[in-house]
Parts: C-alpha cells; structure tokens; sequence
C-alpha cells in the first residue's frame, strides 16, 4: 500500500506529515511558518524541505491537502425560523469545516445584502421551509440575493417545491447555484450530509483559486478539504470504526486556537433516558461547533470579558499585551488559564440542555442538543493544548459542574492529546484507507495519566 | 394534490399523550399532513413549526386544567409571526372545576382561536370543522 504526503495548511504553520499505509506508521513530521501574504505553497515548500531526507528515500503515491489558511472557509447561512432552518444551515456549514461569517433568518433587507456583500463569504447556504411547506420567504431571499454586488456560489438546501424557482432566479443573476437535499426536510429533522458534500466540492472547485492554493495543484493530486472537515473525518473514523477494526466508541474532541475555538462530539444516542423527551431541532450525532470569540491569542481579550470577575490583575495586563502585540511572549501560565477558559465556555455551549417542568404528575424533563453525560473520552487538538505543560488542567475543564446539572457535559473523563499535530492530515486519508489510518490514529492519540 | 398541513401539540406542561396520538392518527386517516410536536409544547415552537412547514391548521390541546393560562396572547403571537389567516383550534380539559362552558369558549375566542372544544368532545368533529373552515370538499 502507499506512501503518502499530507499536509494541514492552518493560518500561522503549517504541518506536514508522511505517512506509510504499509507498516501504518508516520515516516516524519514537520512544520513551518505559513506565509499569509503570499502563495500557500510557500510554506508547505517549506516543510517538504524538512521533510527532504526522509522524502529521498521515498516514491509518494499522492500529495493530499487540507487547509484553513487566510481564515478557512467562510460562509454565509439564510434560513427562515432561527431555532429551525436556521439552525440547520448553521450546523451544516460547521460540519463541513466552516466559520460562518453571518446567519439570517426570515426576510432579507437591504441592509442585511449589504452586510454580506462585505462578510467575505466564499459560499452561501440559502435554506428555509420543510419540503411542501413554506415557500414565500425562500422566494423572497433568492430575489434579494441577486441584489449583491458580489458573486459567490450559492447552495440551495431549502423547500425542495421551489427549488426549480429559487435555481432559475439565482442563475439568471450570475450565481453559480447548485441543489442540495433540504437541511430540515421535516419539522426537527436534520438532514446536512448533502449539504455537508456540495460544501466539500464547492471548496475545491472554487476556493483554491480564490485562498492561494492555485500553485498547490501543481503540487498535490487530489483531495483539498477545509481543515475541521478533514478533523471530523477522522474522529469520526476513531469513534466508530470500520468493519475491521473497532473504534474507541463515544468522544468529544476540543481543538483551541489564537481565535476560535472548536468542539467535537460524537456519540451514538440522542436521548440517554428513557423518562426524556426531546425538544427542537435534532442536533447532528457528529456535531462540530466553532467558537468564534473564544480564543487564547487575538480572542484573548473577549474571554477575559466573561471572565472578568476571576481574572486578576496581571492576567488583564498580558491579555492587553498579547491582543495588540503578536510577537508578545508567551506565558506558560497564563496561557494555560486562557485555554482552560476556552476549554469550559465552549464545551458549556456545545453541549445540550436538560429543563424539568412541574406538572401534575410530578417532575418531566426535556432535553434541548446533545446529551454527553456519557462520553467517557476527550482528545485535544492544536497548539495551545499540547504547548502547555498542564493539559489536563486545560480539558477537565469540560466536565460538568455539580450547581449545573442541566448542562449535559461529560461526567467522567479520560484524556488523550494529538501529540503528533496528526488528527488533521489523516482525516484526509480516511476514505482512502479506513483501516489502516484507524490503527495509526490509535497510536497516535494517546492517553494521558493525571500526573502528566 | 398536496396535502393540507395542521401542526399539533399538547401545550404547557403536561404529559397526556394518548389523546394527541389519536388525534395524530385520525387528521393523518382524513389526509392531512400532521406535525406533531408532542407534549409540552410551547407556543412559540406551535408558531416556528406553522412558519417553516406553512401550516394551515394549529390545533392545541390541554388537558389538565391550565390552558387559559398557557393559551394567553397565542392568537396575537401567530399575528406578529405573520400568520394571519391560520386557523387556531384548542380543546381538552381547557379550566378546572365546574365551570360554564359557554364561558370558557367566550375567553378562548378572545385569545384568537377561531373554535374551542369541550370536554369529551370526538376529534371527527374537529376534522369536519376544519375541512368548512378549509373550503375543502370531502
């Protein structure tokens, strides 16, 4: 089986890693600084030089990229009801690796067109209405849509009754659209795979050109997908498994960066008692959620705000200093509070909702998102979590707090970390080699005791 | 031809759900497309639902004595959510104690639904008055 060179392109380095579906090892790793400003492939030039002894002695089957570089993938989400489609199209562009940059419900307005045409946005999910139900608002959409300035592609994943409409009245704007299965078919239900694949395809066809990759084709053969899609690819194979080999069952994963920060969770059931209801949108079972303001560099400042009253004194001054100086240096300490902070907010958020409701019959309860009371395993990814030298300082911080029962954070934990920088650029390699790349990412993540 | 869409639910906190199943099973017999939000339903997840599935019917139920309360401002609410020409049913155990009927139909008309049903009262009828409400032929 082949040998194969992967790469991560994020904002500030880049990773790269060989690795041997053979012997199921990773032959080398290495990174470098990523150059913003110019081409991409600049930096992954860079690793493969790192790489270069290694590289000699090698034939590379393929050169398989992932990215998020120049702030990843942006998108835009329309829906109708914000607790609904809206929410729908949300957590789809999250599943496929993006950062949405602006979400609107009900109808557009002039000022609402404005605000995107200046978002940024790369691609655009238009959604709203189950199938057969409401169209007058999606209609209404598509036509202000073509009042943009800008043109982007659009993805159509709302009340499929209208969807020969909605494609007709885009496409003769000059949009580039394209049909997708609708996020909510029917009231609660969620349905993002189809959303989540066009994602995929629209992001090679279209976003390489636009993030600097364009030279990058000279250079890799196949797969661009943005980072967290390439994450959720192989925690996703980690967690369950192939027919061949077994996964390590139910597990979140935390990955903290300078500005966001991103959760994973990915369990079996929804509901884990039987004396439950559910109520709302069903959330997706591998569910990412991106943090936008939770970082531990240029989100640092924001954290502090809803930490305020426990910050001291000092740490409000090295937020003030890291904010507006990127070449700051570092403090290990500090940094381990701002990640552990991060690591508690964002986990608090990803995870669902338990109310009770006082009824003649006694006590009901009901749940809102995900229940991960159960998940036993969490895994951090990225810099902040594996420079510190108490990561587990950092990631208990997601386990639920006796005065909060009704937010359903894990009860008990065991922790490992992507020592390696790996999880990335072997998602890229799940639909390739399942098996193999499941036995490398068991090696790979590792558990970590509570002296470490 | 599509079928007409009537959103249902038990509203306020209660756990009765016998009664919604047969309602669900008898408007989905008589060809409707039935969202069914199940029990404690509240009244805004009534109104999100009759938007995005852009239902023609809500019809809430209550049965343990509180829906006066739980009812309050909902015709109001479909009129700012934009529903104006939907048709809002409510029955079940709609007070507790003895209490005129007649009265209670007088407040549940004030809060916006277009019929009220009493105690014990067969859903065929309900059926029957949405289809003349409707203009639907049988």
């Amino acid at each position: 089986m082949p040998t194969y060179l992967l790469f991560d392109v994020g904002s500030t380095y880049t990773k790269g890693c060989i690795v041997d579906t053979d012997c199921e090892e990773i032959l080398a790793i290495a990174q470098s600084k990523t150059t913003a400003t110019t081409d991409i492939s600049e930096g992954i030039e860079s690793v493969k030089s790192k790489m270069r002894n290694v590289l000699a002695t090698l034939k590379i089957h393929q050169t398989l990229v992932c990215s998020s570089a120049k702030g990843g993938l942006k998108m835009v989400a329309v829906g109708l009801v914000p607790d609904l489609t809206l929410k729908a199209a949300t957590l789809a562009c999250y599943s496929a690796g993006a950062k949405v940059v602006g979400s609107y419900s009900f109808k557009l307005n002039t000022s609402e067109i404005e605000a995107i045409d200046v978002s940024g946005c790369d691609i655009l999910l238009l959604c709203g209405g189950t199938d057969g139900g409401n169209t007058e608002v999606v209609l209404h959409n598509a036509a202000k849509l073509t009042s943009l300035q800008k043109r982007f592609p659009i993805l159509y994943a709302g009340n499929k009754s209208c969807r020969d409409e909605v494609m007709s009245i885009l496409s003769n704007a000059g949009f580039d659209v394209m049909p997708c299965d609708n996020v909510m078919p029917s009231y609660g239900q969620l349905e993002v795979d189809s959303a989540r694949q066009k994602i995929r395809e629209q992001f090679l066809a279209t976003i390489t050109k636009a993030k600097g990759l364009t030279s990058l084709r000279s250079v890799l053969d196949d797969i661009v997908l943005p980072t967290p899609y390439s994450v959720m690819e192989a925690l996703k194979l980690l967690s369950k498994g192939t027919v061949n080999e077994p996964g390590i069952g139910d597990l979140m994963a935390v990955d903290i960066g300078g500005a966001t920060t991103d959760v994973y969770s990915i369990n079996e059931t929804f509901v884990l008692r039987d004396n439950v209801g559910y109520k709302g949108l069903r959330e997706p079972l591998d569910k990412r959620s991106v943090e936008g303001d939770l970082g531990v560099r240029f989100n640092a400042s924001s954290v502090l705000t809803l930490k305020e009253q426990v910050a001291d004194e000092n740490l409000k001054h090295y937020v003030e200093k890291i904010s507006n100086d990127i070449h700051y240096p570092p403090n290990q300490m500090y940094d381990t509070v701002l990640a552990s902070w991060c690591c508690g907010i964002a986990t608090g958020r990803h995870v669902g909702r338990l109310e009770s409701a006082y009824t003649p019959l006694g006590v009901s309860y009901y749940q809102t998102g995900k229940d991960l009371r159960d998940v036993s395993k969490l895994i951090g990814i990225g810099g902040p979590i594996l420079h510190s030298d108490a990561p587990i300082e950092i990631l208990s911080q997601a386990l639920a707090r006796s005065e909060s029962p009704e937010i359903l954070c894990p009860q008990q934990l065991d922790y490992y970390l992507d020592r390696n920088y790996v999880v990335s650029c072997l998602g890229l390699l799940v639909p390739k080699h399942p098996d193999a790349v499941l036995r490398i990412l068991k090696k790979n993540v590792e558990k970590i005791n509570d002296d470490q | 031809m599509e079928k007409t869409t009537i959103v249902i639910g038990v509203i306020g906190a209660d756990v009765h759900a016998v009664g919604n199943r047969i309602i669900d099973y008898a408007l989905t017999q008589a060809g409707f497309h039935v969202v069914n939000l199940g029990v404690m339903v509240s009244q805004k997840e009534f109104i999100d639902a009759a938007i995005e599935t852009n239902a023609k019917a809500i019809f809430v139920s209550s049965l343990y004595g509180h829906g006066e309360l739980d009812c309050r401002g909902m015709g109001d609410q479909c009129k700012e959510a934009g529903l104006d020409n939907i048709f809002l049913y409510v029955g079940g155990n709609l007070v507790v104690g003895k209490t005129d009927f007649e009265a209670v139909e007088a407040k549940f008309k004030a809060m916006g639904f277009n019929r009220v049903y009493p105690p014990g009262s067969d859903i065929e009828q309900g059926i029957r008055d949405i289809k003349t409400d409707l203009g639907i032929l049988d």
